[in-house]
């Protein structure tokens, strides 16, 4: 058996069965593209005058989008009535299908599942062959809310009494993701708020530093940080109330009390082994190699499971995490780096020292970790020194051992430090939810201030009332090449192949035209800048190949669509987009004519030169 | 080898089952078909499709050290049930051990219903194109639109419902109360598709839209963008530097507002909410989520008028799912003719046969195919 069904077979089911007009949605465009050409020599041939009404439907559409008068697809649509629709294609093609579709010429539409959302077409039937899409980089599973956007297609009021959700399986399925989110709830939505440069300008243009707290807390996410603060809260209280019959007692914090004289006493009986402890950048790691942390070793990099003493080592020892699920031992001198990321970890008292679900999540945890992960700057305070030995000493004067209210102590010193502990942590916790949006607007602030953008007094400099205007992507990358000068003098298809490398957050590979020399040293400068600032801002992609592309375009007025798609192995929709998202960026650099006259002349010049073709056809 | 599985069962009784040791049930996990893992590692093992049948055999035996009692009695189930799948009715299944997944099995798969699962064709019954029917619109329509006059409102309705309608609607009413309206989309794609549609229905001469370097008809009374340019609009206007006429906008319009939550864009649907003039309603279209009602009390808290919020996540053609196996042949998804909301494991016995089939065919080695 196939892995998967035959295209030919399925439209054939769906025909046969009055399942059409479908939409199917595949895993990849080059999937779309190969089901259609399993139609080239199969004898699925529409009635005359079927094709006939596709014709006149196409002509008419035509009319308004003459880019796809003499599309290559156009004959087979017409004979087989299938199309398919994706990101691959330019606009005014998918608007030809998704009107063919709506007007019900088409029986089928392949299309891409990372476009379920941008695909405005219903039909009676949807068809699924997939269980996750690719994110980024990678795949992940659908969430029932994408399920059901991919669902919701099926069934159009007014034509339909019912619609049909078919799935139909690939290697690629896992049928209980599609089963749940068939018939589940769909997931709450989370905020995603994150404080950019632009945003910082501009909130601090139109209003005082000292309200832009409160601005900042009419968001979506703080709403939500709040709710956790709330749960928090009420955890707390019922703290309180659990922490009643451990007030003050003879000494009105005998909790913290009790804690030293435990502390000390245990000290003294180990003092003779305090030898054995670590260097101070040994001990001031220690804190930090708590479950779940992430860590470099001599060989590829681990998560910690647990942290603890041996008997015959001189050192602290981990248990780690490795990857293939191997569990290791290891001194903690043995640990090259500790990383800026933890993971939750349910430990428990038995091997592998954490419950199963949080060891299988963990051991994909790692599989999946980036191949970069920032380092954890740790402080090395030489101050952390053993318990004087003045307070050793001393241990005979402490009140405890001669307190009446020591055995209750004593008795109860475990619980009520535990709950102490939670009420601390419940507190830190709900401050931190309180203040981080503030504490973020507040780093930012200061780079702008660094760089110049902002007044200490967190006004606007003469830099920061122009630079506010830049929203964009790499808005900081933007206005520092601007200030450099990077651009005077630069011709406008110079500038437009900048941006586009600026723009094109896409590593898909592909080939492309030679660049020039004037955009490729200009390209190297900007590629020095956006690496000085890596610390402030994530550099962009930077792709050579796809501003000599854009370059090609705006430079050679006389170069048609047709010539362009033939310098590149991208897709014509992609070349689409890059020009689309080059226009946004230009248009934002357009903004700037009052304060670099020259700068806007050359940004609009280059707008007109893209808006050609293709590209004047949509808004 | 599915033999040997079985009549290791036939010998074993019962109650030994639950004192095997970990040898014995590592040996019994390694004599399974991988599908069969699979389904056994349903709810047990992260994401267990990525892994192969030796780490599969190993994370099940780590997960059993918390509930093993839970895996062997799931395990022997299953085993039963595809016994008697393949070889259903006949002699053999007598000698099985009786299977009582129930009680001891907390999460595993679900017994066979005695009630009949739909034919095929109860399945397709129905299918056809409505006779044509006057328009009314549906009572949350009608009290969307009504809110609308008082307060913010957010809809949160399953896609295919008619949010458009309101839309429309709610823009005709604003425009006659000579005010203006501002629609967003989160893809310009889409905001051209309004345009078409909004130019047909309102005329062409009523319809704008506004990209980063063009305007068409920019002074129209409604204005189709992107909710990025809408954003970069409201910031001009808190700066004093006003393109388009703010003081006279009644109603904003944010189509596809789940987009609330797009890890690289959703700033923009808050950064616009935050700064929408008060003077002006908004009305948030969103497809069905789990939480309409945090996005309504947040409105709520940020603006000067209740928020209204109007769901309901019934669809208004009802859906009906089906398998379509590589052969072509064509099953009912689930063992109910309609959608068995909260009942994941409802499948339909057949399709259930026929994807394990899949699964183990296509799957030979235990080797993921990712
Ligand atoms: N009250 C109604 N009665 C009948 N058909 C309706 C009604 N409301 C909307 N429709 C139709 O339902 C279809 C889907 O509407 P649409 O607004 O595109 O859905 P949504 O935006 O919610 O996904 C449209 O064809 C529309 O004409």
């Amino acid at each position: 058996m196939p892995p998967s069904i035959h295209p030919v077979d399925l439209i054939t089911a769906l025909r046969q069965k009055h399942l059409t007009p479908a939409i199917v949605f595949l895993t990849s465009r080059r999937a779309c593209d190969e089901a259609m050409e399993t139609f080239d020599h199969a004898d699925l041939v529409l009635p005359p005058a079927r094709q006939e009404a596709i014709a006149v439907a196409l002509e008419r559409i035509t009319v308004q989008h003459p880019s796809i008068a003499e599309h290559p697809l156009i004959p087979l649509v017409r004979r087989i009535g299938i199309a398919a629709h994706h990101a691959g294609h330019l606009p005014s093609w998918k608007i030809a299908i998704e009107e063919l579709m709506r007007q019900g010429h088409l029986d089928a539409v392949f299309a891409t599942t990372t476009l379920a959302a941008g695909v405005d077409f219903p039909a009676r039937t949807v068809v699924i062959t997939q269980s996750s899409i690719r994110k980024s980089r990678d795949f992940t599973d659908l969430t029932i809310g994408e399920v059901q956007q991919i669902a919701g297609r099926a069934g159009r009021r007014g034509k339909d009494h019912v619609g049909f959700a078919i799935v139909t399986p690939s290697p690629y399925i896992d049928l209980a993701v599609l089963t749940k989110g068939l018939t589940g709830q769909p997931e709450a939505i989370n905020s995603q708020f994150t404080i950019s440069y632009p945003m910082v300008l501009n909130l601090l243009k139109a209003h005082p530093h000292e309200q832009i707290q409160g601005i900042l807390a009419k968001s979506f996410a703080q709403f939500q940080l709040n709710q956790r603060a709330e749960l928090l809260e009420q955890k707390l209280d019922a703290l309180h109330v659990q922490m009643e019959p451990f007030g003050p007692r003879v000494c009105t914090d005998w909790i913290t009390q009790w804690h030293t004289f435990d502390h000390a006493r245990r000290h003294r009986h180990m003092r003779h082994q305090t030898h054995r402890s670590e260097s101070p950048e040994i001990s001031a790691r220690l804190p930090f190699l708590t479950p779940g942390r992430v860590v470099g070793l001599g060989r590829g990099r681990g998560i910690v499971l647990r942290q603890y003493r041996s008997k015959g080592q001189k050192n602290s020892m981990l248990t780690v995490l490795r990857p293939d699920s191997a569990v290791t031992e290891c001194p903690v001198t043995g640990v090259k780096e500790v990383y800026d990321r933890t993971y939750d970890c349910a430990e428990t008292p038995t091997y592998p020292w954490c419950s199963t679900d949080t060891f299988d999540r963990l051991s994909h945890q790692l599989e999946e970790l980036p191949s970069h992960v920032p380092v954890l700057p740790i402080l090395v305070s030489l101050g952390i020194e053993p318990l004087p030995d003045a307070i050793v000493q001393s241990l005979g004067d402490f009140p405890c051992p001669t307190c009446p209210s020591r055995p209750a102590c004593q008795k109860d010193f475990a619980t009520a430090s535990r709950l102490r502990q939670e009420q601390q942590r419940h507190t830190k916790s709900i401050q931190a939810l309180r203040t981080s949006l503030w504490h973020r607007f507040q780093e930012r602030v200061e780079v702008l201030q660094q760089f110049g953008y902002l007044t200490p007094a967190t006004q606007l400099t003469i830099d920061g009332e122009w630079a506010r205007l830049i929203r964009i992507d790499h808005s900081l990358l933007i206005t520092e090449l601007i200030r450099a000068e990077a651009f005077t003098g630069a011709d406008p298809s110079l500038l437009a192949g900048v941006l586009a490398s600026l723009a094109h957050d896409d590593d898909r590979p592909g080939a492309f035209p030679r660049i020039s020399p004037g955009l490729s040293s200009l390209l190297g400068q900007v590629r020095k800048l956006a690496e000085s600032l890596s610390p402030y801002e994530d550099p962009p992609l930077l792709r050579a190949d796809v501003a000599a592309l854009v370059e090609r375009w705006v430079a050679d007025p006389t170069l048609t669509w047709i010539g362009l798609c033939r310098l590149t192995t991208m897709a014509e929709g992609d070349i689409y987009r890059l020009l689309a998202r080059t226009l946004e960026f230009l248009s934002q650099v357009q903004t700037l004519k009052v304060t670099h006259p020259g700068l806007a002349e050359s940004a609009s010049q280059a707008i007109t030169l893209i808006r050609r073709g293709v590209l004047e056809e949509l808004p | 080898m599915r033999d040997t599985a079985v009549s290791r069962f036939a010998r074993v009784p019962p109650v030994s089952l639950f004192a095997m040791t970990t040898d014995e049930l590592e040996t019994l996990l390694a004599q399974q078909p991988v599908a069969l893992l699979h389904r056994l590692a349903r709810g047990r093992v992260h994401r267990h499709f990525r892994a192969g049948k030796r780490r599969l055999i190993e994370l099940l035996l780590q997960h059993s050290s918390q509930n093993r009692a839970g895996l062997e009695s799931d395990l022997q189930t299953l085993i039963g049930e595809r016994h008697s799948q393949s070889e259903s009715g006949s002699s053999s299944v007598h000698h099985l051990p009786a299977i009582t997944p129930k009680k001891a099995s907390p999460r595993g798969t679900e017994p066979e219903s005695a009630e009949t699962a739909i034919s095929l064709s109860g399945w397709l019954e129905g299918l056809g194109v409505p006779s044509p029917q006057p328009f009314v619109p549906d009572s949350w329509q009608n009290e969307a639109l009504s809110a609308l006059n008082e307060t913010d409102v957010v809809i949160s309705v399953p896609t295919g419902s008619g949010k458009t309608y309101v839309a429309v609607e709610a823009a005709r009413r604003a425009m006659e109360d000579n005010r203006t309206v501002i629609y967003t989309s989160p893809l310009k794609a889409l905001s051209n598709t309004k345009y078409t549609e909004f130019s047909r229905i309102f005329g062409p001469d009523t319809v704008g839209i506004l990209t980063g370097d063009r305007q068409e008809n920019g002074q129209a009374p409604l204005l189709i963008m992107t909710t990025e340019i809408l954003r970069n609009l409201l910031y001009d206007a808190a700066s004093g530097e006003i393109d388009v006429r703010l003081d006279t906008l009644g109603l904003v319009i944010l189509d596809e507002s789940q987009y609330l939550a797009d890890p690289e864009r959703g700033v923009v649907w808050e950064e616009t909410i935050i700064f929408c003039p008060s003077q002006a309603r908004l009305l948030l279209l969103s497809a069905s989520i789990g939480n309409p009602q945090d996005i309504a009390d947040w409105l709520t808290s940020i603006r000067s008028t209740v928020c209204r919020l109007v769901r309901h996540s019934k669809r208004t053609v009802p859906l009906r799912a089906g398998y379509l196996h590589p052969n072509g042949k064509l099953t009912p998804l689930f063992r109910t003719l309609g959608i068995p909301y909260g009942h994941p494991t409802h499948l339909h016995p057949e399709t259930k046969r026929l994807f394990l089939e899949y699964e183990e065919e296509t799957l030979p080695s235990g080797r993921p195919r990712r």
